[in-house]
């Protein structure tokens, strides 16, 4: 059953701009983790901001829980939580007031809120920093204190937009491991992530979004099983600026689906890596380059995302 | 209704916890009312001029005159402008409406009562001595010297007259013109006083010329000056006079009590303002976005903000209330002064949802709420005397929160009550729904 029902969504902020996110549509089924993978500027904060009602659609609707977002915007807001990419916290407070504060907004009070905080800050590890301030905190307590409180109330619907940016490992291995618990107990998760990774690690289904679409939609093995039994070759190089001379090289060669350049290193997308290496050698010494590194990866997001756009991830 | 009281107390908590507000809310207008108070001592102050101020003299003796002669002195020229009236009614009513600063009646008997001793010598000898010079006098023989020192001798026994009253019947609205006239009138009666104090030394060796006369006559004295005081005498150096200062239903005017009431609005509108920036800084710091999520309207969020700035500036302005008066300061019926604070912050607020409703960016309403603070203060009269602002001046700045708290505590400080307050607090209040209307207009194209 679907909780969340996102039908052609279009954003366009200016009348004569692009679209921000163009005739988006996928479901999102109770129970499971959706993720929205794609590189920075490619819609997916955008897309959480209409389905959570910050945002109002320039066309299509949204549906969350049987709520439309426009029409009955109180009544979405009442199921879900959601946890910003920014930090939204009041630096001023301490962990425990801020909890508080954001408890009572969603309507929460009395036993019920005292019970919430104790347990959200226990399971972001912060039971024994409830008194300090915010300001004092490091990034990663920071970002757990921020999904902290879009948990408060324990919404049906959770968003949970890059909330491993800019965190120590710790910080967000904690985060993995704590929506990944969240999900088991039956939350449903719309993750935002453009790190490839965490969304093949956390998703039941992933939506790829480029440039405000969505450009592929599935679960993993659906996903991967698009660029077939392909490999992904990435090489490294000694000189930083000769990728692109080298990927222009490769492209069009045979075996060589897809070649993309980024920080002095070539991904290529092969029939075998076994068999394309010594062609990619062999351009490189032409074009007087020398590799430092090379690494023959399985079919992955990765190779999914450089397949349907011609460009790395990264990118 | 509890969301609304969550996020003001949210505000209120932050605004205290800022160190740097703090500083802008309490302790900076606390220093300066100290200095201002300390370095004005409670009254008086200002670059005046042509300070217009009617004179009913009704005695038009000599000593009178000298009086009105001290307001055409040089020191004084261009300070006052002196206009002599004869029409009392008519001079109280100019007065009430504000026409002129002050009005300065001299009694009928004024001359008689601050120097009977001369009013004798005048009945019955003729002579008035208070328009005589040194010249005059040593033109006089001996035997009318003597005379005039019998008749002298004759009011010595005479019980002493009660203090004749000069009155000063001042606008409060004028009130440091009042302290200057008042201050002039002093100094013409002091230079009144060395003269008749040099008189009153010479009639004296009259007198006892006169007892001796016949028998042992001891020489007429001839060459003391009139000017000679006897300073060091601080009996002889008192006149019989009393100036009454009549200022309709009220206090006359105090540096400390202005300037508290004043500071305290112009740091309030600091406040406010920054208040206001934060609606902003929280869309800035993601704060606002997450509020719009929570099941909340959000007008209630803009509402409850709103009411967290007015209760952090209504607690500001509390404590400046209390601390300057434990300074001295008196702002007016303690029972009406927390219904003019209530309506000032609730306008002042207006200002800060207004600059922040219109503004880009939290940085840009900082600096446009600074701007309008300083300007606003400087027109309406904050850190000068409202009453000698030019009237267009003072008219316009009627846009501000500022003009209208100056106007409002003027009113409560010279002992205005209700009554006079309403049609004051009514044009506070329909200024903060001009403000209020402007910046919802101001919010939904923001927030659309």
């Amino acid at each position: 059953m679907a909780l969340v029902e996102v039908n052609n969504l279009v954003k366009r902020y200016t009348s004569a701009g692009p679209n921000a996110v163009d005739a988006v549509s996928f479901e999102i089924h109770a129970g499971e983790v959706f993720s929205l993978l794609g590189p920075n500027g490619a819609g997916k904060t955008t897309t959480i901001s209409m389905i959570s009602t910050l945002l109002t659609p320039t066309a299509g609707n949204v549906v969350v829980d049987g709520h439309d977002v426009q029409r009955e915007p109180m009544a979405v807001r009442e199921v879900i939580g959601v946890a910003p990419q920014d930090l939204a916290l009041y630096h001023d407070l301490s962990a425990e007031e801020n909890l508080r504060f954001w408890g009572e907004m969603r309507g929460l009070g009395g036993a019920e809120l005292k019970r919430e905080i104790a347990e959200k800050l226990a399971l972001m590890d912060l039971s024994d920093r409830a008194k300090a301030r915010v300001k004092t905190f490091s990034g990663g307590m920071k970002r757990r204190l921020n999904l902290a409180v879009g948990l408060l109330g324990n919404p049906r619907l959770v968003m949970l937009d890059e909330p491993t940016v800019a965190i120590d490992p710790q910080s967000r291995r904690y985060i993995l491991d704590y929506v990944k618990r969240m999900n088991a107990d039956g939350a449903t998760v719309l993750y935002t992530t453009h790190y490839m990774e965490e969304a093949q690690e956390l998703s039941h289904r992933i939506g790829i979004m480029d440039q405000g679409r969505l450009i592929a939609l599935g679960t993993l093995e659906e996903l991967t099983r698009q660029v077939g039994e392909h490999e992904t070759l990435v090489l490294k190089l000694h000189q930083e600026g000769g990728g692109a001379a080298l990927a222009e090289a490769l492209t069009g060669c045979e075996d060589v689906f897809e070649a993309s350049a980024s920080n002095g290193e070539v991904t290529l997308n092969v029939d075998s890596a076994q068999a394309a290496l010594p062609l990619a050698l062999a351009k490189a010494g032409d074009l007087g380059l020398s590799i430092r590194t090379v690494d023959i990866r399985e079919p992955n997001l990765e190779t999914v995302f450089l397949h349907l756009t011609g460009r790395a991830l990264r990118d | 209704m509890k969301k609304l009281w969550v996020l003001a107390l949210k505000e209120v908590r932050l605004a205290f916890r800022d160190v740097g507000m703090l500083v802008t809310m309490l302790a900076t207008p606390l220093l300066l009312t100290l200095a201002i108070g300390a370095a004005f001592g409670g009254s008086g102050g200002g670059n005046l001029s042509d300070v217009p101020v009617l004179l009913l003299n009704r005695d038009q003796g000599t000593l009178s005159q000298a009086l009105v002669e001290v307001f055409d002195s040089e020191g004084v020229k261009g300070l006052i402008a002196l206009e002599q009236v004869s029409d009392e009614s008519a001079a109280r009513a100019r007065v009430d409406q504000d026409e002129v600063a002050v009005l300065v009646i001299i009694p009928a008997d004024f001359g008689a009562r601050v120097f009977p001793e001369g009013a004798q010598v005048q009945q019955t000898v003729g002579l008035d001595l208070t328009a005589m010079d040194e010249a005059d006098y040593q033109a006089l023989t001996n035997e009318q010297k003597l005379e005039i020192g019998r008749a002298f001798a004759l009011s010595q026994g005479q019980v002493a007259p009660d203090a004749v009253s000069i009155e000063l019947y001042a606008s409060p609205d004028w009130r440091i013109s009042t302290a200057i006239v008042k201050s002039v009138i002093t100094q013409g009666i002091e230079i009144m006083n060395i003269r008749l104090q040099g008189m009153m030394a010479i009639m004296t060796r009259l007198v006892t010329a006169h007892i001796l006369s016949g028998a042992n006559p001891e020489p007429v004295p001839s060459a003391v000056p009139f000017a000679a005081m006897p300073s060091e005498n601080p009996q002889a150096s008192a006149l019989p006079v009393r100036l009454t200062v009549t200022v309709p239903g009220g206090r006359s005017f105090s540096w400390l009590d202005y300037s508290s009431a004043s500071l305290a609005i112009i740091f309030l509108m600091f406040a406010v303002t920054s208040g206001g920036r934060t609606l902003l800084a929280e869309r800035e710091w993601g704060t606002l976005p997450r509020l719009l999520i929570t099941p909340t309207a959000p007008l209630a969020v803009l509402v409850g903000k709103m009411a967290g700035i007015v209760l952090t500036g209504l607690l500001q302005v509390t404590v400046l209330w209390g601390a300057t008066s434990l300074l001295g300061a008196y702002w007016g019926n303690p029972l009406l002064v927390p219904l003019a604070l209530l309506v000032l912050v609730i306008c002042a607020t207006g200002v800060g949802a207004l600059v922040s409703s219109w503004a880009q960016t939290a940085g840009q309403a900082g600096a446009i709420g600074t701007a309008v603070t300083l300007v606003g203060s400087a027109i309406s009269g904050s850190f000068f005397p409202r009453m000698n602002l030019p009237v267009w001046v003072q008219q316009l700045s009627l846009i501000t929160p500022q003009a209208w708290g100056i106007e409002i505590f003027s009113e409560l400080q010279s002992g205005g009550g209700l009554v006079d307050l309403l049609p004051l607090l009514g044009g506070a209040l329909l200024l903060t729904a001009v403000y209020y209307i402007l910046a919802l207009v101001g919010f939904r194209r923001q927030f659309r």
